[in-house]
């Protein structure tokens, strides 16, 4: 099986040091897996008929997850979406074996942070090739029903009876131009040279070390490990439209939460938003093309009735009014920074969190973009809108 | 049309009112006002009843009116419109009044804000006042929701926090000789500057405290006024404005159209011109809220607030003293008594006997309320002098 990578995108949060990055409080692995997919649709120019996404943080939203997924990319609704749960070879082997017209997206949230994705297709991207595969059990890490970790702890034992013994099980017959699944210190003696390493070692470093590769033109074997487990897919250079999000790191801001609080949710009303809050779309009227956000029953311009329709909005933002809330409010972290943002010039406003940001630093004026973001966890039900996120040296 | 008067007043004191609830705070500010009738006051002339109120602590709020003041012979209705029930409520019954249907008719107002933790009134306001969907969860408490509006007045106007300040430390101050006011002492510009932030620009001292309280006005037609006084107050104009309700909606968030439109339609009725009123009691739930509303209500001209803080113009002694009571910023703010205790101030200062007495012997006065989202106001002005 080969496929041909068309585009690859990588995301990194903003959050950590040069070494880790810490997924934010309002990232998942939905958001995550929204922003690297959004860019490797943009980077490809042409819509995906599926998507892929694998991960070992499993979303919460039973069976919404995907909708979720779907909706952030501004997909069809009948575009049919899997969420497959593995490490860095389940990642690889999906890459290398994906249909064109897939986008195959991999994401880690706990431990280091990082999200990919790749669009399968075209005719002069680099090529992927999937070569050999070695599953056996060391589980010395494992994650119970409830996502809870537990580590034997004998990085030694990992070493040798893992990730060496795995390697060698692949025969492999040179060094490969990338390995994902391990640190930049383990990894250093299987690679050939002294490639870039991936940022992540969970499900998404697979694609990471494809990225690494690609922006170094490098040719050759590419290997993902998890434990036990090792698989190798050869890769050949090309032109692959690469998009990267990687934000200066800082540290994650102080913030304190106080109590818990049962943030009430109206599933009626979550349901009837859906759409608009995760699409980031208006009511177009039909009549007056005025834009309502959210969309509403009758046009706030020409008063036409039931005659709107779903239109998306651009998603470069200014700053109208912005404020910094630091009174402690149950089930928040404080301080946070809430921004009144004009879109575009689509003379539409979105009260929205301001995320990615030292809070208090935003200013009226201040340009930027809207992105996916959990803005709340409401009973239980992670609650999905766009959040405002300043541009890096906008003022 | 007849002309309608308010021959008494009354109200509790605002304050954390732990050991009353509402059904102890509601007969004490009606038999307060019943008592402030001058010639006297049967309780069973009250032909109807109005009473506002936004959050019902104790059950069923017409019914505890009229179980626990001894009304329930005659109609009472529940009214509640944000910020703005306590003016509207007014206006509700002097509509009553003035129609011919009712003779005298009691209007109360009333809150419990602390009957509950106050970590928990967070959500439960903003579940009240917020998009389910859009807004609620995003944590836009109260005080961030008028700051949304307050930051883009300052960057606009050129204000600064110490004009803010400077309205903190006038109401305070006002709030010192009067019994009823919550919070009785003075504060200084460095004190109000160098508080903590709750929402930026607010700091503690530019935040109306959480109150507990009750206030009831008597109100009749001119027909029947002679019976109970013969200095009568009387209601010269009302009005009520809205506005869109989702900040997002708003195109200019440095004006309040809620209070414009409120504004315009008591000074038509009161034939008069905004430069007649001679004492005010303004919503200064956030102290920016004040600056905004003396130019919504046409006191000083647009982005003029700053200027005429500076200039004093608004205090005890100044051309148009603004919240002798203290405000909501200093007497405190239950709700839904919130606009029932402005009335009762203007009452007083209309006939001189109010507890910080402006020495101007004004003869027309304003109370006024912006409320929710900001999407509702309500004004109202009384006179000495029959309309």
């Amino acid at each position: 099986m080969t496929a041909r990578l068309q585009a690859l995108a990588t995301y990194v949060p903003c959050w950590g040091d040069e070494r880790r990055r810490t997924a934010g409080p309002d990232e998942d692995a939905i958001t995550m897996a929204v922003a690297a997919g959004r860019a490797a649709i943009t980077a490809a120019g042409r819509p995906v008929d599926r998507v892929v996404l694998v991960t070992r943080d499993l979303p919460t939203l039973e069976g919404s997850a995907e909708a979720v997924l779907i909706a952030g990319l501004d997909l069809g609704s009948d575009v049919l979406a899997t969420i497959v749960v593995g490490g860095a070879p389940a990642a690889l082997d999906l890459a290398a074996s994906a249909d064109p017209g897939t986008l195959a997206i991999a994401v880690d949230v706990s431990g280091a942070a990082g999200a990919a994705a790749v669009v399968v297709g075209g005719t002069d991207g680099a090529t992927l090739e999937a070569w050999t595969r070695i599953e056996r059990s060391l589980p010395v890490l494992v994650r119970d029903a409830q996502g809870e970790v537990f580590d034997y702890a004998d990085p030694r034992l990992l070493r040798v009876r893992g990730v060496g013994a795995a390697m060698t099980a692949l025969g492999l017959d040179t060094k490969p131009v990338a390995v994902a699944g391990l640190s930049a210190k383990d990894a250093a003696s299987y690679v050939e040279g002294k490639p870039a390493h991936p940022p992540t070692t969970g499900a998404s470093s697979a694609l990471f070390a494809l990225a690494c590769a690609l922006d170094a033109n490098a040719s050759g074997t590419v290997v993902a490990t998890e434990q036990g487990t090792a698989t190798a897919a050869r890769l050949t250079a090309g032109r692959t439209a690469r998009a990267t999000h990687s934000p200066a790191p800082r540290a994650l801001p102080k913030r304190r939460s106080i109590a818990d609080a049962d943030i009430k949710i109206s599933l009626p009303a979550y349901e009837r938003a859906f759409d608009g809050k995760v699409r980031l779309a208006a009511g177009q009227c039909s009549k007056c093309g005025n834009l309502d956000l959210p969309q509403r029953y009758r046009c706030s311009e020409c008063g036409a009735e039931a005659s709107s329709s779903l239109a998306a909005l651009p998603r470069d933002a200014t700053v109208y009014t912005a404020v910094s809330v630091h009174v402690p409010v149950p089930g928040l972290l404080t301080p946070y920074d809430l921004a009144i943002v004009n879109l575009g010039d689509s003379g539409v406003r979105l009260l929205a969190p301001v995320t990615d940001a030292e809070p208090g630093t935003t200013l009226i004026g201040d340009s930027g973009s809207v992105v996916l973001r959990r803005i709340a966890v409401r009973a239980g039900v992670p609650d999905y809108g766009y959040a405002f996120v300043p541009a890096e040296g906008a003022r | 049309m007849r002309r309608v008067a308010v021959v008494g007043a009354g109200m509790t004191p605002f304050a954390e009112h732990f050991d009353l609830g509402i059904k102890d705070l509601l007969p004490m500010a009606v038999t307060e006002a019943i008592d402030a009738v001058d010639k006297g006051l049967d309780r069973a002339d009250i032909n109807a009843a109005w009473f506002g109120e936004l959050v019902s602590t104790d059950g069923f709020a017409a019914g505890i009116l009229a179980d626990q003041c001894g009304l329930v012979d005659i109609p009472v209705s529940h009214l509640e419109n944000a910020c703005a029930t306590g003016n509207d409520t007014l206006r509700n019954a002097f509509y009553a009044v003035a129609s011919g249907y009712v003779d005298i008719a009691l209007v109360a107002g009333a809150d419990k804000v602390r009957e509950t933790s106050s970590q928990t009134t967070f959500w439960d306001w903003m579940a009240m006042t917020r998009d389910m969907a859009w807004d609620y969860p995003l944590g836009l408490v109260a005080p961030a929701n008028f700051a949304l509006h307050a930051q883009r007045y300052l960057y606009e106007s050129g204000a600064t926090r110490e004009h803010m300040a400077m309205v903190a430390v006038k109401n305070h101050a006002n709030a010192v000789p009067n019994p009823k006011a919550q919070m009785r002492f003075e504060v200084t510009m460095e004190q109000v500057l160098s508080a903590p932030i709750v929402v930026a620009p607010f700091g503690l001292y530019d935040c109306t405290p959480q109150s507990d309280g009750a206030a009831a006005l008597v109100i009749c037609a001119e027909d029947v006024v002679d019976r109970y006084t013969d200095k009568p107050v009387w209601i010269r104009g009302v009005g009520l404005g809205l506005d869109r309700v989702m900040h997002q909606h708003k195109a200019d968030m440095t004006t309040f159209p809620a209070t414009v439109k409120a504004a315009k339609a008591a000074y038509q009725m009161a034939g008069i011109d905004p430069s007649e009123i001679g004492v005010a009691e303004v919503h200064d739930c956030f102290s920016t809220i004040e600056m905004i509303s003396y130019e919504d209500l046409g006191f000083v001209p647009r982005f003029g607030a700053a200027k005429a803080l500076e200039a004093g113009e608004t205090t005890m002694t100044g051309r148009l003293p603004v919240n002798p009571s203290g405000g909501l910023k200093a007497k405190g703010h239950p709700p839904g008594a919130t606009g029932i205790a402005q009335c009762y101030e203007i009452f007083g200062q209309l006939r001189g006997t109010a507890a910080n007495q402006v020495a101007s012997a004004p003869t027309l006065g304003l109370a006024h309320n912006i409320g929710g989202p900001t999407a509702v106001a309500a004004v109202t002005v009384l006179g000495t002098a029959k309309p």
